[in-house]
């Protein structure tokens, strides 16, 4: 198909280079240099979506970020589906493969058309809550409905193969576009010797200036932007992003930037490349030079393909050599817009009539376009547009001075496009996101930002200044300020030659009349993304919602993937009217984060896939590898879980090491243990405060149980501190619970007894330690250990000595968490796989048998053991585990959790209390979370009495055993308990000892 | 090292404790599995980023109040060169670096077999309160240098690295990745990294993977 809106000449394309792309299954030509828009528009394609609520036919709008309209699904895969994509974004690349995201099942079919013409009534503003919100029950239905008909764009099914990687920035000035304010605010800033970074959403710098004519020192805008961008480029504390929307501005100058570093030039990345990298940015200070928008006008059907934006127009025009149509119609309320009636005209077409809202407008540019000839119909609008698939005539009617009537005569002028200009609106919303309210300004007939809150400037279009002299004036000077408040010496920069051209004054207008009043005149659309009407506005407003936050959310203005971009301002200006307000006391809504939609994979950036979480490993890691472990998570940690062997299922696997471990010897790699060093003279005492129990008479070489709780007297972790010198202990931890324990003690020491001379390091990483448990533990550790004496009555229970272990230096503590004899070898990191083969080369004969935690879990639960953050919740004291013996109340000191223990609610009856439960049929396992009733024939809800913490088949006892929570549950031995199933079973149990075996301990003792 | 003589009094209030093997013992590094000699000599020779683990070296955590003379002296004279007291910063003399990492505390990195008699030498030296604490098993060294390197740990910390701002010498401990890691610019486009041992293999392959499009040598 031919490009037949193309020029032979001119733009920024480059016609040597053609490329071929798919939109909608058909194939175009465009050129290198061509957003999907352009060429679009140059292969005469005018209908790119069908509307969200009335499936009206849509042409493209605008050429920039604010297009409501060409919004499209990217991608020639599944895996490369891109949903979202404004076409006027998007670079076009060969062989890129693009359709209408609005529009199902197709833009020239009127699927929706039924519907939608009948839902000019059938569906007024608030459609949307008034309809599908009620009944409830019904919404994911509804919303299936919607997002199809709507076509928000579709997820990819398959797993996105492209790669997005975040990259963390500094400088002192972060300058937001690079448009002729940001290029003169980032060149000045620089020769000033500061650290810039200057990003612009757009594939090359220059902004408005790509897209004009006017001339700067004489030659061409673009020549001026060349120069610029060289010198740039050439010092080395700037860094240039093109291609980058600085999508979001946050607290402390912290500024995020997504840059599309493939997605311009192909599908998919080339290999070795990411196609997106977020920049997340921290600046000292930040120039906002976003420029503005250029506002549509509201008028009859201004929604008919055919209908653009002015500046658009000139856009296509002069930077990609693209004229959109035949014959124009220009509408315009101030002198700027006369400009894309002289670059129509230029490019040899059409223009019928330059419409203008004002009476007498005189200015450089109007009489410019008189003396081509061409006619201007004055203080007249544009009320109406004919037309379906593209406009074919309008209909032009005198207005009164304020422009709130039709007067004259309405007249009918014959044309394919309409372009229509109600002035611009600055670029407010990265201010926005960083909390400044935007505040409106006559003189600039827009909002711009207020007082900015953090080191923040603006410059240019974005604080309503828009003749390119001023505005580059105005980038200098936010440059200067920045070096200087950045303590620089502030470089002098003269600024470019401009010709000033002079303007009339512009008109304060965005909704043209009709001869009917807006609810029965033809629609005039003020949001084209969601369907919102001058006339629904106006509903919205009668129906009492007279925020301009209600009647956004009542609407639905702005809700769109582009937010707003074109038709906020209109919106609020026409609640404005409606309300017989001024803008300024509609007041406006402000911007969020991102400013354009953005792909999840450029926030994830690298946290995915094997990176998505760190994976922490012990020294013995590659032998539970090698021996078929499989695994449980334990914070970071990967632990061996069980060693299934050849056949074995995890039941069998886990009764094999348990009874193992019971009638020989297991070992458990117990490295992840949290592991603090303590060190100084008030470490004792900082003991006492922070465990329940008592530690004022631990020995040197001895070790204690402790339980720690928090200010509420709750039990947060629990473990082994052995005194290894007089000042000098060493504390255990919980795996999952050691960073918090260790800032625990350092918060307390920090902000509570600074006095006390004790300090604490994190050894967990330093030792390897691994657990050596069972009767023959004591014959396997005296092969490899030749200097402790390990008779029973010199290392006793809750004794540690130092040794050599397999000829390694090592720690072991004779502790024991199964309630057998254990010893647990503790040695330097470096040397942990070493000893651990060693033991296991001289165990084979004992049958040494490496369990996991999940033996470790039944092992400790036959003892009755608990595991801080598995039996506990943070709703038990120790008394309530039944572990008064582990509180010592007599310390000449306090401790954390004293207090809050004696709490009214700490010490009344009836608490839930930990207590071991035995099924009435011992086959049967507990479910753990079961909750516990006393009668099943109560009506629901029951009273429940407690849950079930842990419960496990025990191969050593040839039955289940658990243990949970029952109110009151220490007096209650005995008594019989129900646990009504979600599967209707109920299982009925005994209430008795949470101590299974050995409840002498004599096992451990031996 | 200075030429402390070896502690004559025992300090008995705090188990002191050579943790090496005097047998001839494998020692694994945390990072001993990725097998980085074998990479290292089928290794590209060129790239943006090198990458080398400096492993098994002492490491001691230091801490103590500046305000004890004996502890900064003591310090001074085992070390042969004081404790850095300005933030962020780093001393090296020989085989000895030191890194400040909060007004209490210091990381001082020594070969790995002098770590023993290092400890004792300062327990003999320090009069008053303060801590050594033996960590070498539990963490170690990666050394990033090349062009590309300050690119991999932009990718990684959000640490600026700017000369400016993170000149030769300076030491920050920071988020890194998703674990943590203590930075030390040891060079111009050299870099040193001290992580724990078991975030070790999580963040060999970040590094692999955030250096790949500047081309990573391993070297041994």
């Amino acid at each position: 198909m031919s490009q037949k809106n193309r020029l032979q000449s001119g733009g920024r394309v480059d016609r040597s280079k053609a490329l071929t792309f798919t939109y909608n299954g058909r194939q175009y030509k465009g050129y290198q240099g061509d957003s999907v828009a352009s060429a679009l528009l140059a292969n005469g394609v005018d209908i790119v979506a069908r509307s969200f609520k009335y499936s009206r036919p849509r042409g493209i709008v605008a050429a920039g970020a604010e297009e409501p309209n060409a919004v499209l699904q990217l991608g020639a895969t599944e895996a490369t589906q891109v949903p979202n994509v404004r076409a006027t974004q998007q670079e076009l690349y060969n062989g890129l493969v693009c359709s209408a995201t609005n529009g199902w099942p197709s833009v020239e079919s009127d699927w929706m058309g039924m519907m939608g013409k009948l839902g000019g009534k059938m569906m007024p503003p608030g459609f949307y809550y008034k309809t599908f919100m009620f009944p409830q029950s019904m919404w994911p239905t509804y919303e299936k409905f919607i997002r199809q008909a709507a076509g928000l764009g579709r997820a990819p099914k398959e797993r996105d193969q492209d790669e997005y990687d975040i990259m963390n920035q500094h400088c002192d000035l972060m300058v937001v576009g690079a448009g002729p304010a940001g290029l003169m605010a980032a060149l000045t800033a620089a020769r000033s010797g500061a650290r810039v970074i200057i990003a612009d959403e757009q594939s090359e710098f220059g902004g408005h200036l790509l897209s004009s004519r006017e001339r700067i020192e004489g030659k061409p805008a673009a020549d001026w932007v060349a120069g610029i961008v060289a010198e740039l480029a050439k010092m080395p504390e700037v860094t240039m992003l093109p291609r980058s929307v600085v999508n979001g501005y946050h607290d402390h100058n912290f500024l995020t930037i997504n840059e599309n570093r493939t997605d311009y030039m192909s599908d998919k990345a080339p290999e070795g490349q990411v196609r997106q990298r977020m920049h997340r940015v921290r600046a000292h200070w930040v120039v906002l030079a976003t420029g503005a928008h250029e506002r549509p006008l509201v008028f009859g059907n201004n929604d008919v393909p055919g209908c653009m934006v002015a500046s658009a127009v000139s856009t296509y025009i002069n930077r990609y050599g693209v004229v959109p149509g035949n014959k124009l119609v220009l509408m315009t309320t101030n002198d700027n817009a006369y400009q894309t009636a002289l670059d129509w005209a230029d490019a040899g077409r059409e223009v019928v009539a330059v419409v203008d809202t004002r009476s007498n407008p005189q200015g450089e540019r109007v009489e410019a376009v008189r003396k081509r000839g061409i006619k201007v119909l004055t203080g007249s609008g544009v009320i109406d547009v004919q037309g379906k698939k593209r406009v074919s005539g309008v209909s032009v009617a005198g207005l009164d001075a304020k422009g709130e009537k039709v007067t004259g005569n309405v007249q009918h002028l014959s044309c394919d496009t309409v372009a229509s200009s109600g002035g611009w609106s600055p670029v407010v919303h990265l201010s926005c996101h960083a909390g400044v309210r935007p505040v409106w300004s006559d003189e600039a007939i827009g909002f711009v930002p207020g007082p900015s809150v953090q080191n923040q400037l603006i410059a240019g279009g974005i604080s309503g200044t828009y003749a390119l002299d001023k505005v580059l004036a105005e980038g200098a000077k936010a440059g200067q300020e920045a070096a200087a408040k950045l303590g620089l010496q502030a470089a002098e920069v003269a600024l470019p030659n401009v010709r000033k051209v002079s303007e009339g004054k512009p008109m304060a207008l965005y909704h043209i009349p009709h001869t009917k009043p807006t609810s029965r005149a033809p629609k005039q659309f003020v949001d084209y993304q969601n369907d919102v009407t001058a006339a629904g506005i106006e509903l919205a407003t009668r129906e009492g919602f007279e925020s301009i936050e209600h009647v956004k959310r009542y609407t639905a203005m702005g809700f769109g993937t582009d937010q707003g971009k074109l038709g906020n301002i209109n919106g609020m200006a026409i609640t404005a009217a409606v309300l017989g307000k001024s803008i300024p006391e509609t007041g406006t809504t402000v911007f969020r984060p991102n400013y354009t939609p953005i792909a999840f994979g450029a926030i994830a950036g690298r946290n995915c896939g094997p990176l998505f979480e760190p994976k922490r490993f012990t020294a013995m890691h590659k032998w539970h590898v090698e021996n078929g472990a499989e695994w449980e998570d334990v914070g970071q940690w990967k632990r061996p879980w069980y060693y299934p062997k050849q056949g074995e299922t995890m039941q069998q696997a886990l009764d094999r090491e348990c009874l193992a471990t019971r009638e020989s010897v297991g070992i458990l790699d117990a490295s992840t243990l949290g592991k603090i060093d303590i060190q100084g003279k008030d470490a004792r005492e900082f003991l006492g405060r922070v465990y329940t129990n008592a530690w004022a008479k631990l020995a040197v070489g001895k070790c204690r149980y402790g339980l720690m709780c928090g200010e509420d007297g709750m039990v947060f972790d629990d473990g082994v501190t052995s005194c290894l010198g007089e000042n000098h202990f060493v504390m255990t931890t919980t795996s999952g619970g050691a960073a918090h324990v260790m800032e625990w003690l350092e918060l307390y020491h920090q902000t509570e007894w600074p006095e006390m001379e004790v300090y604490f390091t994190s050894v967990t990483d330093h030792w390897a330690t691994m657990t050596i448990s069972g009767p023959n533990s004591r014959k396997l550790l005296s092969e490899l250990c030749d200097d402790i004496d390990l008779d029973k009555d010199s290392f006793k229970f809750m004794d540690w000595r130092e040794g050599t272990v397999a000829g390694v230096p090592a720690r072991v503590f004779r502790i024991s968490f199964t309630g057998e004899l254990s010893y647990e070898i503790n040695v330097q990191a470096n040397y942990g796989l070493h000893v651990w083969e060693k033991l296991f080369e001289h165990g084979a004969k004992y049958n040494l048998t490496p369990y996991g935690t999940e033996t470790m879990h039944i092992l400790r639960a036959e003892k009755g053991f608990i595991i801080a953050g598995q039996d506990t919740d943070g709703s038990m004291t120790p008394i309530d585990l039944g572990m008064s013996w582990c509180v010592s109340n007599n310390k000449p000191f306090s401790y954390i959790g004293k207090r809050g223990m004696a709490r009214e609610d700490c010490v009344r009856d009836h608490r839930k209390q930990m207590v071991g439960l035995k099924t009435k049929d011992p086959k049967v396992v507990l479910p753990e979370g079961a909750q516990a009733v006393a009668d099943t024939k109560q009506p629901i809800p029951m009273d429940l009495l407690g849950h079930v913490s842990s419960s496990y088949w025990s191969a050593t006892l040839n039955r289940s055993i658990a243990l949970g929570f029952i109110k009151g549950g220490h007096d209650r031995m005995g008594e019989t308990v129900y646990y009504p199933l979600a599967d209707g079973r109920v299982i009925e149990a005994e209430i008795c000892s949470p101590i299974f075996l050995d409840p002498k301990g004599e096992r451990q003792n031996v | 090292m200075s030429e402390a003589t070896a502690p004559e009094k025992e300090v008995t209030n705090v188990a002191v404790m050579n943790q090496l093997p005097s047998g001839d013992i494998r020692a694994e590094s945390p990072l001993h599995h990725a097998e980085l000699d074998k990479l290292a000599a089928r290794n590209p020779r060129a790239g943006g980023v090198i990458l080398r683990e400096l492993k098994l070296l002492g490491h001691l955590t230091l801490r103590g109040s500046q305000d004890n003379q004996s502890f900064m002296d003591g310090c001074a004279a085992v070390f042969g060169i004081a404790l850095p007291t300005k933030p962020l910063t780093s001393v090296e003399k020989g085989s000895v670096s030191i890194r400040w990492m909060s007004p209490d505390e210091w990381l001082v990195v020594v070969p790995g077999d002098q770590a023993f008699e290092i400890e004792r030498s300062l327990r003999a030296a320090i009069e008053g309160h303060f801590q050594v604490v033996n960590g070498s098993g539990g963490q170690t060294l990666i050394e990033l240098s090349g062009p590309n390197a300050v690119d991999v740990l932009k990718k990684s910390t959000v640490l600026d690295l700017h000369p400016s701002q993170f000149p030769v010498g300076k030491v920050a401990g920071s988020v890194f990745a998703k674990a943590t890691a203590v930075v030390r610019r040891s060079g111009e486009d050299t870099w040193e990294l001290v992580v724990r041992r078991s975030f070790a293999d999580y963040i060999w392959l970040w590094l692999q993977d955030a250096s790949r499009e500047y081309g990573l040598v391993v070297k041994a």
